[in-house]
């Protein structure tokens, strides 16, 4: 840690990490759903930021494969997939959420205090700023709290990919050169695979019911 | 003559039982070359098998127990380890015993399944059971020995609803899947406890080990093995599938059930509570004592209200655990007051009623299965005068009955008398009040054998004795040579057994040596007597063969009376006296429901019997057109413990259900839900 510049670089990965989470509290609020991507390629696109950083500073340079990654899957590949699949669909707007977005922005208020709070004996540990983690867990939580919030099962899809956002985060921020590379890949090829199942699964929802509403599903129970 | 040597025996053994399996599969098409296949193979390896035992018992005491590695394993913590030490030895000795028998018998019996059903498959399996029963009782190895039980209980389910046609059968084989596997899951627990202290799969590591063990963690063991292998062994309130399970199986597999599998519980309880556990709180011995007790007396009181031959057998067989825990509990209980001679003998008594329980019930399932193949029934009320068709099997039923009965001279008053001799001198080993279990399920068990005496009194008088009750028991025939060869083999035993037992005594020496440190065949064997002077001051003393010799010598009393005095008396024949009816008919024969009415009676708080008379009549009521009468017992185990219980869980189960909305939502709600708790208590 006695780079010239590491303090630069904490600050920046601070900021961004700020930036993440101001992105997820849009994410909550809004009801687009192609703003919902985009705001999600965005946040990548800042996670894959903190990864270069990290990469650079830290003299780390198979932490440049992960922000590679990140930008090829999650700020193209996957905005794209969910694009064409929104637009396939014609659904454009999230039908009323379970709690209105005055209280999903109370609630997640709620959220981040119990992230920070939860982070608060792992700081001494952290060596990238003093927010990354308790941003990271508020990501985790908030992202949770965004899947079963909304009915559509895209934004559900979205949900778990902030959730990953946020692990990632949690990793970059807790060890200094990220998790080893091949758990990143293999966290990063099961997301993937997962959105791709349920991009088929929801185009099969909706040709079945008509409708991407989950809780149309609870008709398949006996 | 290194190169003879138990282990080979062994691995002949579960070779042959290999080729008897895939040699069933291959002649799928051909059933008697199946019959011959399957059965011939498991005839060569139960051979090998009972020379590997006895070559491992009589040397055993010199030599080290042998172990070996059956197939090198790449999976960690899974071992296929084997271990022929003197207690795996004796059980493997008693599997392999039943188990020639077994085949021999088979050979004739499965002929009449020709054509109706697939011998290949019944031979099969068979097979595998016995393979799997032989790998219970020689693993070294937790997880081993818990793979081969579960295939244990799986092959005797698949045997269990050979007849699957039947409801009856479906229902009786589903229930005894359930009840095993619950057993299974406790034995599993049971075990990890064990591991978590040991650190180690394997038995070695486990011996002794409860010393380490804190007093809640070993109790909480010991009940988890005492259900477990309870549940196998059949111990009563647990015994609810045995009865339900054993009789609709094939007879030759019905034996096995009775004679070998429910063995496996005894087998597994004294190797965990002997070999495992360390000197035990006096509790245990009290429990299972108390456990034996109930179950001896229960079983044997269901078993006289039933006129089921195969049903009344099963009935005998939770009676007979009872006996044998009796031993069991005991010698645990002399263990804590560490009178180790005493729990020599206790356990002495167990483990030799258990293979003389082998023997007489797999005698009387395979004579259960002769009068079943001749007459096509299992209910006794059909069958009758079966002594003239089928003299053969019927006195080899007769022995069994007397055996079970534990009349001297034969093999289960030898057991018995130990076990009474056991509980006798346990009286004076403590001064605590706990004492009084030993005379009183030493009166318990007086009570058992005097049952269980009028019990084979009902079901040798009822199905062998008078006129026969039913167009197929008129017609009956006698069973082919083989299954004859097959029982007259245990026929021999009960009365070798019964007769010399001094010889089977020193058998049991390695084994006590293992589990208790003594070793007292040799004491309690005095020319040919069994004597218990030579172990504690008081003592007694029986000889089987003296007692038979006596008999013997008695028997020429009569005729020599008779030459002397009975010259004189005239010999007249003539019909029965029929008081005065015109000729007896089998409808003037005393049913097996009549003749168990008075112990109905007496036991009524426990039967709660039922009893509907209906008759139409004309104009007075002593002269009745029609009559019909019935009367049922309540299975109070069924009817108070298990349908309560199983009501309740069906009632949570439903409040259960609603969790389960089928939202995906609700759902991940459940898991954000546990999220937060588990973050909030981590602060």
């Amino acid at each position: 840690m006695n780079f010239p510049h590491s303090e630069l670089a904490a600050q920046w990965i601070t900021l961004l990490a700020a930036g993440m989470l101001v992105i997820q509290m849009l994410m909550v609020v809004q009801g687009m759903l192609l703003t919902n991507i985009r705001l999600f390629a965005l946040q990548s696109l800042m996670l894959a930021a903190i990864a270069a950083i990290i990469a650079f500073f830290h003299n780390a340079p198979h932490v440049y494969w992960v922000a590679g990654l990140t930008i090829v899957g999650k700020v193209f590949f996957l905005p794209w997939l969910l694009n064409r699949q929104v637009r396939r669909m014609q659904i454009h707007q999230e039908i009323e959420p379970l709690f209105n977005s005055t209280a999903s922005m109370v609630l997640c208020g709620a959220f981040t205090l119990l992230g920070y709070i939860v982070a608060r004996p792992f700081t001494s540990l952290e060596r990238l700023g003093n927010n990354t983690l308790g941003i990271a867990i508020t990501l985790l939580l908030t992202g949770f709290f965004l899947m079963f919030n909304r009915r559509k099962a895209i934004t559900q899809v979205l949900a778990l990919l902030t959730v990953e956002n946020g692990v990632m985060l949690a990793a970059v921020a807790l060890t200094t050169y990220g998790m080893p590379l091949v758990v990143e890949l293999g966290i990063f090829f099961d997301v993937m695979v997962a959105v791709m199942v349920l991009g088929i699964l929801v185009y099969r929802i909706r040709e079945t019911f008509a409708s991407m509403d989950v809780n149309k599903l609870s008709q398949l129970k006996g | 003559m290194d190169v003879f040597s138990p282990e080979l025996f062994l691995k002949i053994a579960f070779c042959a039982y290999g080729a008897g399996i895939v040699g069933s599969l291959l002649s799928l098409r051909h059933e008697r070359a199946a019959n011959l296949v399957g059965f011939a193979s498991a005839s060569l390896a139960a051979l090998s098998g009972i020379g590997s035992a006895l070559f491992a018992l009589i040397s055993g005491s010199a030599r080290e127990a042998v172990a070996f590695e059956l197939w090198p394993s790449s999976i960690p913590y899974v071992s296929l380890t084997l271990k022929l030490d003197p207690l795996s030895a004796f059980f493997v000795l008693i599997v392999s015993l039943l188990a020639l028998a077994l085949s021999v018998y088979s050979f004739g019996y499965v002929r009449g399944f020709y054509g109706r059903k697939n011998v290949a498959v019944l031979g099969a399996f068979y097979n595998a059971l016995l393979l799997a029963t032989t790998l219970v009782f020689t693993a070294a190895n937790a997880f081993f020995f818990l793979i081969a039980w579960e295939i244990m209980a799986l092959t005797a389910y698949c045997l269990i609803s050979f007849e699957h046609e039947k409801a009856e059968t479906r229902k009786a084989g589903v229930l005894y899947f359930i009840m095993s596997h619950i057993g299974t899951g406790c034995l599993i627990l049971g075990f990890l406890l064990l591991f978590q202290v040991s650190g180690d799969y394997s038995f070695e590591g486990f011996r002794a080990l409860g010393e380490k063990l804190s007093p809640a963690r070993r109790d909480a063991a010991f009940l988890l093995f005492l259900f477990g292998f309870g549940v196998k062994a059949g111990i009563v309130p647990l015994h609810i599938w045995l009865p339900e399970a054993h009789p609709v199986a094939p007879s030759n597999v019905s034996a096995l059930l009775s004679g070998v599998l429910i063995k496996t519980g005894i087998y597994g309880l004294t190797r965990v509570l002997f070999d495992f556990m360390g000197t035990p709180p006096n509790w245990w011995g009290v429990t299972v004592l108390t456990v034996g007790t109930v179950s001896a007396l229960l079983g044997v009181l269901y078993a006289l209200m039933e006129h089921d031959l195969k049903r009344l057998l099963a009935y005998h067989s939770i009676e007979n655990i009872g006996i044998i825990l009796m031993g069991l509990g005991a010698s645990l209980m002399f263990l804590h007051t560490n009178h180790p001679v005493l729990a020599t003998l206790a356990l002495i008594a167990g483990l030799y009623h258990t293979i003389n329980h082998a023997v007489f019930k797999s005698l009387l399932f395979l004579g259960a299965g002769a009068v079943l193949h001749a007459t096509g029934t299992r209910n006794m009320e059909e069958m009758g005068g079966l002594i003239k068709r089928m003299p053969a099997t019927a006195f080899c039923f007769l022995i069994g009955a007397v055996s079970i009965s534990a009349l001297p001279p034969l093999n289960g008053f030898v057991s018995e008398w130990l076990t009474y001799q056991s509980l006798l001198q346990g009286f004076g080993t403590t001064g605590s009040l706990v004492r009084l279990m030993f005379p009183l399920s030493g009166a318990m068990l007086a009570l058992t054998g005097a049952l269980a005496a009028a019990c084979f009194v009902k079901a040798f008088g009822i199905t062998f004795l008078a006129q026969p009750r039913s167009e197929e028991a008129a017609h009956a025939h006698e069973a082919s040579p083989t299954m004859l060869l097959g029982m007259g083999l245990l026929t021999a035993a009960c009365v070798f057994l019964g007769l010399f037992p001094t010889l089977f005594l020193k058998l049991l020496d390695p084994v006590t040596q293992q589990l208790t440190g003594q070793q007292i065949g040799t004491q309690l064997s005095l020319a040919n007597r069994l004597a218990l002077g030579n172990t504690q001051a008081l003592g007694g003393t029986v000889s089987t063969l003296g007692i038979a010799l006596m008999a013997v010598c008695l028997l020429p009393v009569p005729l020599v009376l008779w030459l002397f005095f009975g010259r004189r008396a005239q010999v007249r024949i003539g019909p029965t006296w029929d008081c005065g009816l015109r000729g007896l008919t089998p409808q003037m024969e005393y049913t097996a429901t009549g003749f168990s009415k008075p112990i109905r009676m007496i036991f009524k708080a426990l039967f709660r019997p039922h009893r509907e008379v209906q008759r139409e009549y004309d104009y007075s009521p002593y002269f009745a057109k029609t009559l019909r009468f019935e009367s049922h017992i309540e299975e109070a185990f069924v009817t108070r413990l298990y349908r309560p219980l199983n009501r309740t869980i069906l009632r949570l189960s439903r409040r259960m259900r609603a969790l389960q909305a089928g939202s995906i939502q609700a759902y991940l709600i459940y898991i954000f839900i546990t999220l937060l708790l588990l973050l909030i208590f981590a602060l």
